[in-house]
């Protein structure tokens, strides 16, 4: 399942989503808002997604992992809309055989996200505001 | 032709608007860019529909180009 939604994400719905029987490792990364940035105090952070474009690119990276390392399954949703810290952004969840596989392809997943799903990061500050990237 | 222009994130906020509708006699995704009349950074990637594609791609009569500031997901 791949998705950007302003709902808050499920890490049951990841989990339900890739567990297979032939799989004995399910890896899960879960990225959170962080309370500063650059020694500055974040106080929330609004993310805003060319939804359609970044759901395709979700499939592909999942798509890719299956080529690269046999994965069972991977789920990736990400969040859009205003977070608050602790709040959850991107829940990625991959299942495979046996665990190495599982880390691997869930770090591919994540650090592909980062530079290719069409996202977009505003962080505000208790002085500003500025757009991350990377 | 015309073809429908998305803006996303930083350059939607700069543009003060996230959609513009251009003209163009060109017939690549350049074209259409240089027809924005924006000052892109070369950071900037481009996507035609939902796929990224280079400035060199031919675009067509109801074509979706959209403009992909650096991007922060995550």
């Amino acid at each position: 399942m791949f998705k950007v939604t302003t709902e808050p994400l499920s890490i049951d719905e990841a989990y339900a989503a890739v567990r297979k029987d032939g799989c004995g490792a399910v890896a899960l990364f879960i990225g959170t808002v962080r309370d500063h940035h650059d020694g500055k105090k974040v106080t929330r952070i609004s993310y805003s997604a060319f939804k359609e474009m970044a759901e395709k690119e979700f499939a592909a990276i999942a798509k890719e992992a299956e080529a690269r390392w046999k994965t069972g399954a991977m789920y990736i949703s990400h969040r859009t809309g205003a977070l608050a810290i602790g709040d959850a952004s991107v829940v990625i969840a991959v299942s495979s055989p046996h665990r190495a596989e599982a880390f691997e392809a869930c770090r591919y997943a994540i650090e592909t996200l980062k530079k290719m799903a069409p996202i977009w990061k505003e962080e505000f500050y208790d002085t500003g505001k500025a757009w991350i990237s990377g | 032709m015309k073809i429908a222009v998305q803006l996303f994130g930083p350059l939607a906020e700069q543009a003060g608007r996230s959609r513009l509708d251009v003209t163009v006699t060109g017939a690549t995704v350049g074209d259409v860019v240089a027809a924005t009349g924006l000052k892109l950074d070369r950071s900037v990637r481009f996507a035609l529909g939902t796929d990224y594609v280079d400035a060199s791609t031919p675009v067509r009569e109801g074509d979706v180009v959209s403009l992909i500031p650096p991007v922060g997901g995550g």
